[in-house]
């Protein structure tokens, strides 16, 4: 109960920070942003665009950890949970291009240009959508939630080479790529200490939100399951 | 290993019965090659467009060809039997094999079907391609044999195959016309070897999923 | 006021952010109440 109210406290938080403090050249106060080269006032998507990737990963990542309990206690209710990581993971993939092309719109000139880290997100999309398709072609609840488990987890052992390995081998616009001398790993040494804080602390707010929308996902759906087996 | 081996011969003698791949996969290839040729007409295409057209082809290909390993078990019921006489890791080890033969022979007339058609399909550094050539095609089979077991078992057969595959396949796809690229500007191995790496960790890591996997498919 | 709010567009983005956050906070918690008091309701009926 106290995580809930936790949670609304940060999220405000989060929110007033991230879209009043001013960005400066010279930080003086504790509430300044430093400026960043390349990026100035654009940077500060960075306490809402990011957490969004992050969630799309940790949701997939989750989704693949209760595909792998599936397959190994075949258990219905750890279907569910995947799925509904899964669903999540989908929407939060979603706004994180949205927000990522709107971005970039301002900051490259263009909604969508290809770019390594913009290639990777595209691809977790499809695999996303791959899932879905492969859910509703499947009838049989077992077959279905084992079918969808191996996909997910196949999927899962290449998406490293997308989100870690491609974006850093490649030549890319997106901070945090192999030659990128403007706008640098942004996390490792150009946000000055509140920044990072903000950066952080934006992180935890929207895990603990990805958290509880799953919770309520996934309760829901077992609960669904077990009244239509009664009718039944 | 023993049973892998039959499983593979029975493949052979009964794709040599039916000519299957020979006669429509050979008139697929051929199709969509000239469907790229009308398209093109006149104009003259830079090299790295062959490159990727030569891997869009590849893709399509092995999308419509290898999906067959498991939906002709399925469809001709033999599954069943299949399931009763073998062990699950020795059919994926036979149809995996079958599935490198079949890829490499397709990619091979591709290959020379392109060389003969587009003279800007040329390599300066012809052994880069080759080694890309070869460990791509090892990971195309090994992805393309495990989607196709998971197709084979649910419904809606034709149109799943390629959206299931495509964002497998996306990241070796990704790298190959990369390697395509750099084998036709040139490149030494040891220049490229970042991308053969990671080619053949994709195959290493897919071939393992696989085979870890391949038992819960096949079970029910 | 009027006039702080014209020259700061910045705050006006923020009192919609945490209007629209208000919205989706509140929407969750209501669902969760809801959801909480059906789980019971079916465990009633399986006993």
């Amino acid at each position: 109960m106290a995580w809930k109210i936790f949670l609304f406290v940060l999220m405000t938080l989060v929110c007033i920070a991230g879209i009043t403090f001013p960005i400066v050249e010279e930080p003086s106060k504790w509430y300044h942003f430093p400026l960043i080269p390349g990026l100035e006032e654009n940077a500060k998507i960075i306490f809402f665009h990011v957490p969004t990737s992050w969630i799309t990963v940790i949701a997939f990542l989750m989704s693949t950890l209760y595909s792998v309990r599936y397959l190994r206690k075949k258990d219905l209710d750890d279907d569910s949970k995947a799925y509904t990581a899964a669903q999540l993971g989908m929407i939060f993939c979603i706004l994180a291009t949205v927000t990522g092309a709107v971005w970039a719109k301002f900051a490259w000139g263009s909604f969508w240009s290809w770019d390594p880290r913009q290639t990777s997100i595209f691809a977790l999309l499809l695999i996303y959508g791959a899932l879905f398709a492969l859910r509703s072609a499947v009838d049989g609840e077992e077959k279905r939630a084992t079918l969808s488990s191996v996909y997910s987890i196949i999927a899962f052992v290449t998406v490293p080479f997308f989100i870690f390995i491609m974006p850093r081998i490649m030549k890319g616009l997106h901070p945090g790529s192999a030659d990128d001398t403007n706008a640098g790993p942004i996390v490792d040494f150009k946000m000055n200490s509140n920044m990072q804080v903000v950066f952080y602390l934006s992180l935890i707010a929207f895990t603990i939100l990805y958290y509880w929308m799953w919770n309520v996902g996934y309760r829901s759906h077992i609960v669904k399951e077990k009244l239509q087996k009664q009718i039944s | 290993m023993k049973s892998a081996l039959a499983l593979l011969k029975k493949d052979f003698s009964s794709e040599i019965r039916t000519r299957y791949a020979i006669n429509s996969l050979g008139m697929f290839i051929v199709v969509t090659v000239s469907v790229i040729l009308f398209s093109i007409g006149n104009e003259k295409i830079n090299e790295y467009l062959t490159g990727g057209l030569f891997w869009v082809v590849v893709f399509f290909t092995s999308m419509s060809g290898l999906s067959r390993a498991f939906v002709s078990e399925e469809e001709r019921g033999t599954a069943l039997t299949l399931q009763l006489l073998a062990k699950p890791e020795s059919i994926y080890s036979g149809k995996f094999l079958f599935n490198v033969a079949l890829v490499f022979s397709m990619n091979l007339i591709i290959a020379v079907l392109f060389s003969l058609l587009f003279e800007m399909f040329l390599f300066k550094n012809l052994l880069l391609f080759v080694f890309a050539f070869i460990v791509g095609n090892v990971g195309v089979a090994a992805s393309s044999t495990i989607i196709a077991a998971i197709i084979a078992k649910a419904g809606s057969k034709g149109t799943l195959y390629p959206v299931l595959a495509f964002p497998i396949l996306l990241p070796l796809i990704l790298t190959l016309i990369e390697l395509t690229k750099q084998a036709m500007d040139g490149n030494t191995v040891s220049d490229s070897s970042v991308e053969l790496a990671v080619l053949f960790c994709y195959d290493v890591i897919m071939i393992s999923a696989a085979y870890l996997l391949f038992d819960f498919i096949w079970k029910d | 006021m009027e006039q702080f709010f014209a020259d700061n567009a910045i705050y006006i983005v923020l009192v919609i952010v945490l209007i629209v956050w208000a919205g989706i906070y509140g929407y969750l918690y209501t669902l969760d109440k809801r959801l909480k008091s059906i789980e019971t309701e079916t465990k009633g009926v399986k006993k």
